[in-house]
């Protein structure tokens, strides 16, 4: 577990990693947490470091229209994580066939761009210490 | 949203609703020409307010008119070096930072004129689907437009794949309704689709949104336009004023 942990932080561009799982602050089964953080990684979730030199930000996941709701919904999200990346993520989490497309929302009505970065969105939009975002499935892109 | 125009629409949106438990049909969400308008007005007067460079065109002795913007691009997709139309009154030329990570070869690349691309982007609307259309075009500054297969490379990676397997949503090149010239347009038959669970949301919600803007935040990426974050901050300081 420990090296896996080591492997997702030192790799977070990966997205096959689902690295978006890792540390879920109000979930049981949480994916491939160690015990011992890594100096890179900070405190973990639950402690309150300083704004400037918190790795993760908190993202609240929320569905739209009829779009699978996630069991999880509440995740730790590395601040250069893209919403490209995060669409990856919910789409394997939920199982979408690749010809499904998925959008996410911030303000439940701006689509930020795939390359835009978590962090920035947090900085923008977050309020009472995360972000919320609302996710869409759609066939419209065939 | 405005209510339906014709007496027919608003019996077939009844029946529809009657039948199926999903109370939010997709002809309630069309878009009617007028408020197409207003929520170009309402996008333009934010983009002057941040310099995005949106404009309205009008036609001479047309009702018509559309949303241009235009902008310039590196081939690659690499935006970090924009330049402001020479063509506008306004600024000089501004560069933007240069991406650290570029050797002395890409950024010898960079300052071939061969390399930059100047996209034309207009917003048009649609009588025969009720929804904006995005048409858009794309030159090198010699003038050379690019070919279907180079507009390809630009569109964005997380679209691509998908675009490529969908018959219907896909890129195709028409003539432009009011300029009658050739342009490359994202098809707007399923708009109402993708579309539908966000206004539907918002109506829930009692959120005003404007619906050009959340729009093209949706399609601008799939051909390399993106919009800054800080249209939909605009939406959400309207929300916290009418609560």
């Amino acid at each position: 577990m420990a090296e896996v942990e080591k492997q997702l932080l030192l790799s977070p561009q990966d997205s096959s990693r689902g690295e978006c799982g890792e540390e879920p602050p109000n979930v049981g089964t949480a994916v491939g947490v160690a015990e011992p953080a890594p100096p890179s990684a900070g405190s973990p979730v639950t402690e309150e470091p300083a704004e400037d030199t918190k790795k993760k930000i908190d993202v609240l996941l929320k569905a739209v229209g009829d779009t699978p709701i996630m069991k999880n919904k509440k995740w730790a999200v590395e601040r250069t994580r893209t919403i490209q990346g995060l669409i990856d993520f919910i789409k394997k989490f939920l199982k979408l066939v690749a010809s499904e497309q998925l959008f996410i929302y911030v303000n439940q009505s701006f689509a930020p761009s795939p390359d835009q970065e978590v962090g920035t969105l947090y900085e923008c939009f977050g309020s009472d210490g995360k972000l919320v975002l609302h996710y869409c499935k759609s066939q419209a892109w065939g | 949203m405005s209510p339906p125009e014709t007496g027919s629409r608003r019996r077939r949106g009844a029946v529809l609703s009657a039948m199926s438990l999903n109370l939010d049909s997709e002809d309630d969400f069309c878009l009617e020409e007028n408020r197409f308008k207003q929520y170009c007005a309402e996008f333009i007067k934010h983009s002057q307010q941040i310099g995005d460079d949106w404009e309205w065109k009008s036609i001479k002795d047309f009702p018509d008119g559309y949303m241009s913007k235009t902008h310039f691009q590196m081939k690659n997709g690499n935006t970090s070096l924009i330049f402001k139309d020479s063509t506008k009154e306004s600024d000089d030329q501004i560069l933007t930072h240069v991406e650290e990570a570029l050797d002395d070869s890409q950024v010898a690349g960079i300052c071939a004129t061969s390399e930059v691309i100047r996209y034309e982007y207009h917003v048009l609307y649609s009588s025969s689907y009720q929804v904006p259309v995005l048409y858009f075009r794309a030159c090198f500054l010699d003038g050379r437009p690019l070919t279907l297969d180079e507009i390809w490379e630009g569109v964005h990676e997380c679209y691509r794949a998908r675009l490529l397997e969908g018959p219907w949503d896909t890129i195709t090149q028409q003539e432009h309704p009011l300029l009658g010239q050739p342009f490359f347009v994202l098809h707007p038959c399923r708009t109402n689709e993708f579309m539908a669970p966000v206004l539907a949301n918002s109506r829930r919600e009692n959120r005003n949104i404007n619906y050009i803007t959340s729009w093209l935040s949706i399609v601008g990426p799939v051909v390399g336009l993106n919009l800054p974050l800080s249209y939909a901050k605009l939406v959400s300081e309207q929300n916290t004023k009418a609560d």
